[in-house]
């Protein structure tokens, strides 16, 4: 079967193609053909991560590969192929899963939609597709042709309601904004990719990834610079997709798509393929031994700046979607500053041999990846059930809802289960991993190096945001679910169909028992894929992981920290026995101002793309004008009439184009010999 | 290249099977007069041609997909890689001819007739594909000519066509006579009508031989007739423009890649595989010389075409332009994209005279300007013709674009090593597809931005359809997935230069 993982996006896009072609006439038939697509997918994906887990490639370390030579020019050639270890099985299990839930709630969700659903199921399709073919991808031109199907669909989908909709032109604005700004990341991707090229000849994992490939190549002082700035611009389309700081602004803009979109973006596909990449060039990161450490710090640095200062803009939100967009930006930080400390360590740990600071530094590559699962179902379900929200109240301003836990039941208690899960509240899935990521931020202090103390730094700001975390999301928990029923709740149509609700109990289940995985060997295959991927890391064991977490102070506080912050979200919107009104002066304090504009960023984008973009395009209309089109039009007429010379040359009478023949031979034949009399030609 | 064995064929055919393909050809040009004459169904002849070739299309893939069956036939005829590969693109191209035949409303009664001298002509390419000798390849492309000068005048009732017929005729005979001439002179010089001989022959010549210099100027000059290479050009557009639309396709896209064969045959096994080192480098020059003038003339006439099948003559007569540059740079590299861009070209080009074809089965006039709207009124034939163009264009992921990367490329990387030499070979290619987008997008646009008067569906016959739907799909395949044809066209370009 393993031969056969190229079917894994194949299935989504022909699915793509046949509800895109074929459901016009029943756009309801697309959302069965969709979800089938997806479920096969996610049943082809379990298969083949268990042949894959149970092979011989993965005993004996090694990922599966397969390519076709797509294209070879000269001595450059291009492949096309997959690549199959425990990294890209857990992605594509997950991903195809929770879209198959995504797709079977847009049943419900997106039921009065008529003809636009032909639309919106190729859509999500071809998403679907963009994501399961990265994963699985085998070199970096292949994942990028995938990333940009991604952000093609991305910009489709947050632009859905571009059309005949009240707010429809700040919905394309919204969809503008999603895809010009991962496009900032996109080109620093794609110069990464050129360099990388230049420098490996190659573009795939495999011949990048050898430890010796990399260091025949950073071994001169001007290897190691491509290297490092390859590394900092792949770090760029990071920093694009996966919507760190400071290119983050466009995702609370994207909720403006439809709320499953939402809930495929931050959960399944779109900003998971940035972490994904990240992780998956980790020996690119670890094994440039001049540099390396600057690109982690770099990393993690960026991560753990945009998990607080994301979560910061979460806590005074009033719509019940940007606070999850906001909470996504905070908890991709996180996995980011796992993924950047962990990466830190290992490329200490390879530069001076030592076996102990290489297992720390995978231990963070476990956290990072493991808090992506983990937050993948987290937040599908919390999406999923603020659409449940929104889909019977008609709003999605909290301030309107309230008091929602008798009508809807079923919502409100698999979205408390999500927000306990993303708080860390004890044994729920989110504790497990955030735990591991503060651990791993934590590990270069504790170790005592240069820039132990900047991580010291990020990983108290990391513990500020977990406070965070937990206070906003049940801020918006209990504003929603609890307390009077304010306007719109009142009239809210009851719980959510069937369709949309079984989906919520199946991923409430996953969000709150994922976390355990970890104490089932997860752990032990993520960190395999580093090792198949050439990184002489010591076998992951899982034995003593309970014991870690719970020997360490550190754990306590979060925890307290976590519960403090539930308490009182509290007291603040349920007892009401503190006013938030006298904390911010009625919305009046700077600090409130500042953080409800967003620290002014959508402004500076608009500044910056204003005053660089129209000025460049200033200069270049300019140019255009009187440069290019001065030349083109000169050269234009010139063809033009040189044409009409050469028309002419063709009269209709066929005795001229007898003469021009013989003309043609005479003057071919005395070219000849002259060629010959001078001699200038001769075999050189 | 070895994918299957088919060791069998050689036990049972023996030596024959090195003309298998032509014999079931001709079996076919034969047997559909006499079908004709007992059933009177017109759709009976095509169906028969199609089977012929088909039929002689099983052999001639046979020796592709297993090259050690390829055998001699009497020491004149060689089918290997190179010769099948060839022959089996004349007979794609007669396929899609006799597709797009099928509902063709240009053709006169004489059904039986055409297809019977469409298979013959074809046949006459099959043996120029698997010739060695001088004489034959005459004969061959005689056979060919002659029998197009009589489809290009099938069109009884335009007398367009007959005008177009007599001056191809006439221009032929010119070139005919010409290239006997050369033949005669190499004769003279060598000894032997043999091209490997006449290589041979070569070696031991010095400094300037008169002789030699008329014979190769003739010989260029009257193949160069057929690949319409300017100035032996002129007589394209108005044959193109008076035959029947199916005939032009045939014309562009076939005829002049026997032309092609011809050249790659004499030149290159004359001068770069025997290590002949007399006079290589002038004859390079020759044909830059001719590539330049040709690619650019075409394509600067074509941007002031009114007439849809003049101005895919002109950029015919211009993608000849690029395939010379093979023959300029003469590596193995080199003719693999000259054999490569003959291949796409039968599909785009192709692709695109069925499309006019069809427009004018269904009503639409030969004009640009009556295109106008036409994505509206036909918008799967609108798509088609835009792909087409573009991939004519070289825009990718089309065909277009894949073979004339590996071509131009040839001209800068020789050997795995970038070389100044033919760089601005490549840069006037270049330059000039961008000129030829300009005429290409024009269509694009009347078709698609322009409105026309009348809005009407327009119904394409299925026929038509078939043929237009099949060189879609390979315009987009090769274009994504070029690999598979490069190996093949590899093996050909290697037998050309000796290597089996």
């Amino acid at each position: 079967m393993l031969d056969y993982s190229w079917l894994v996006p194949v299935i989504p896009v022909a699915c793509f193609v046949f509800v895109g072609l074929f459901c016009k006439k029943k756009p309801q038939i697309g959302g069965y053909i969709a979800i089938t697509g997806a479920a096969l997918s996610c049943i082809l994906a379990s298969i083949i991560s268990y042949e894959y887990l149970t092979s011989g490639y993965y005993s004996s370390n090694k990922a599966f590969t397969m390519a076709i030579e797509w294209i070879k020019i000269g001595g450059f050639s291009i492949n096309f192929g997959i690549y199959i270890d425990g990294l890209s099985c857990i992605m594509m299990l997950f991903a195809s899963f929770i879209s198959t839930m995504i797709f079977v709630y847009s049943l419900g969700y997106m039921h009065d939609q008529g003809e636009k659903k032909r639309r919106y199921y190729a859509e999500v399709s071809l998403f679907l597709t963009g994501m399961l073919g990265l994963v699985i991808s085998s070199n970096y031109l292949e994942m990028f042709i995938f990333w940009e199907i991604m952000g093609l669909c991305s910009y489709l989908l947050i632009g859905f309601w571009s059309f005949d909709h009240p707010e429809a032109k700040e919905k394309s604005s919204a969809a503008k904004k999603a895809f010009l700004v991962t496009r900032m990341g996109d080109v620093c991707l794609i110069g990464g990719l050129f360099i990388l090229l230049w420098v490996f000849k190659s573009l795939d994992y495999n011949a990048l990834f050898a430890p010796d490939a990399i260091k025949a190549v950073t071994n001169n002082e001007y290897g190691v610079q491509l290297v490092t700035i390859a590394s900092f611009l792949i770090f760029g389309g990071v920093i694009g997709k996966s919507a760190q700081f400071p290119l983050h602004d466009w995702l609370p803009d994207a909720m403006a798509g439809p709320t499953t979109v939402s809930a495929l973006i931050h959960a399944a596909t779109m900003v998971k393929a940035g972490v994904y990449l990240t992780a998956r060039s980790f020996p690119l990161f670890v094994y440039n031994s001049h540099m390396g450490e600057q690109v982690l710090l770099f990393i993690g640095v960026i991560g753990g700046f945009t998990a607080i200062f994301a979560a910061s803009q979460a806590l005074n939100n009033m719509n019940i979607k940007k606070v999850l967009a906001f909470s996504t930006l905070s908890q991709l930080g996180y996995m980011i500053l796992a993924l950047g400390a962990g990466g830190y360590l290992m490329c200490v740990g390879i530069k001076n041999g030592n076996e102990g600071l290489i297992a720390l530094g995978a231990s963070g590559y476990i956290a990072g990846v493991f808090h992506m699962l983990n937050h993948a179902f987290f937040k599908g379900l919390l999406f999923l059930c603020s659409g449940s929200v929104i889909h019977s109240t008609g709003t999605e301003d909290m301030r309107l809802m309230g008091g929602l836990i008798r009508k809807m039941p079923v919502t409100s208690i698999t979205m408390l289960l999500g927000s306990l899960s993303i708080a860390g509240f004890p044994l729920f899935s989110g504790f497990w991993s955030k735990d591991m990521v503060l651990e791993a931020a934590f590990g270069p202090f504790e170790e005592g190096f240069g820039f132990g103390s900047v991580f010291c730094v990020l990983f108290l700001l990391g513990l500020i945001t977990a406070f965070m975390t937990a206070f906003y999301m049940f801020r918006m928990w209990f504003m929603t679910f609890v307390g009077e029923p304010r306007e719109n709740a009142q009239h809210c149509h009851g719980e959510s169909p069937l369709s949309m609700s079984v989906p919520l109990i199946v991923l409430s289940i996953f969000a709150v028992y994922s976390g355990i995985l970890i104490l089932f060997g997860l752990g032990y295959v993520i960190n395999e894929s580093l090792i198949s991927s050439g990184i002489n890391v010591e076998k992951y064991s899982s034995d003593n992981i309970v014991m870690t977490i719970f020997s360490n102070q550190w754990t306590y506080i979060s925890i307290a920290l976590a519960l403090i912050g539930i308490f009182i979200a509290y007291l603040m919107y349920d007892k009401k026995e503190i006013n938030p009104g006298i904390l911010n002066k009625n919305g009046k304090s700077f600090v409130y101002r500042l953080l409800a504009d967003r620290y002014h960023f959508p402004q500076i984008y608009d500044h910056t793309s204003w005053g660089l973009g129209y000025g460049v395009a200033r200069v270049v209309n300019y140019f255009d004008r009187n440069v290019v089109d001065g030349t083109v039009n000169g050269l234009s007429n010139a063809i033009v009439e040189s044409g009409k010379i050469m028309r002419k040359m063709q009269s209709g009478f066929v005795r001229d184009y007898a003469r021009y023949i013989i003309i043609g031979v005479i003057v071919l034949v005395s070219t000849l010999f002259l060629m010959f009399l001078t001699g200038g030609f001769q075999c050189q | 290249m070895k994918m299957i064995e088919l060791a069998f064929l050689n036990d049972t055919f023996g030596t024959m099977l090195a003309i298998m393909p032509e014999i079931m050809l001709i079996i076919g040009a034969l047997s559909i007069p006499g079908l004709f004459y007992f059933t009177k169904n017109k759709n009976m002849c095509a169906t028969a041609a199609l089977i012929a070739i088909i039929l002689s299309g099983v052999f001639a893939g046979c020796v592709i997909l297993d090259s050690t069956l390829s055998c001699t036939f009497m020491n004149i005829f060689k089918l290997d890689m190179f010769a099948a590969v060839m022959i089996f693109l004349f007979l794609i191209v007669a396929f899609l001819t006799v597709l797009a035949s099928f509902a063709s409303s240009e053709l006169s009664n004489h059904v039986s007739e055409y297809y019977s001298l469409l298979l013959i002509a074809t046949t006459g390419m099959l043996f120029v594909a698997s010739a060695n000798n001088l004489l034959v390849i005459f004969v061959g492309v005689e056979c060919t000519s002659i029998l197009s000068y009589a489809l290009v005048a099938l069109k009884k009732n335009d007398p367009r066509s007959s005008e177009a017929a007599v001056k191809y005729l006439i221009i032929g005979g010119i070139s005919s006579g010409l290239v006997l001439y050369g033949i005669s002179m190499l004769y003279g010089l060598t000894g032997s009508i043999d091209i490997a001989k006449i290589a041979h022959g070569l070696e031991n010549m010095e400094n300037l031989n008169a002789p030699f210099v008329i014979a190769v100027i003739s010989l260029i000059a009257g193949y160069g007739f057929k690949i319409s290479a300017v100035p032996f050009h002129m007589w394209a557009p108005d044959a193109y423009e008076g035959a029947a639309t199916p005939v032009s396709m045939f014309l562009s896209t076939g005829s002049k890649k026997m032309g092609f064969v011809v050249l790659f045959k004499i030149f290159i096994v004359m001068f770069a595989v025997e290590q002949s080192v007399y006079a290589v480098e002038e004859m390079r020059y020759i044909f830059a010389f001719i590539a330049t003038i040709t690619m650019t003339i075409g394509n600067i006439v074509a941007i002031l075409q009114k007439n849809i099948k003049r101005m895919l003559a002109y950029s015919s007569i211009a993608q000849a332009g690029y395939i010379l540059i093979a023959l300029a740079v003469m590596s193995e590299y080199a003719v693999t994209g000259g054999i490569f861009h003959m291949i796409t070209h039968v599909f785009m080009k192709g692709g695109a005279f069925i499309v006019v074809g069809a427009l004018i089965a269904a009503g639409i006039k030969e004009n640009i300007s009556d295109y106008k709207g036409l994505a509206k009124r036909a918008p799967i034939v609108a798509f088609a013709m835009l792909l087409f163009l573009f991939s004519l264009a070289g825009i990718p992921p089309l065909a277009g674009f894949a073979s004339k990367f590996v071509l131009f490329s040839s001209a800068i990387v020789i050997d795995g090593v970038v070389r100044t030499q033919w760089m601005w070979l490549a840069i006037i290619a270049i330059i000039n597809s961008a000129i030829s987008l300009y005429y290409y997008a024009k269509v694009v646009k009347v078709m698609y931005i322009d409105s026309g008067e009348c809005n009407e569906k327009i119904v394409i016959k299925k026929s038509h359809l078939v043929a237009i739907l099949l060189c879609m799909v390979f315009v987009v395949a090769i274009g994504v997935y070029p690999e598979p044809i490069i190996k093949f066209c590899e093996g050909a370009s290697g037998i050309l230069f000796g290597k089996c």
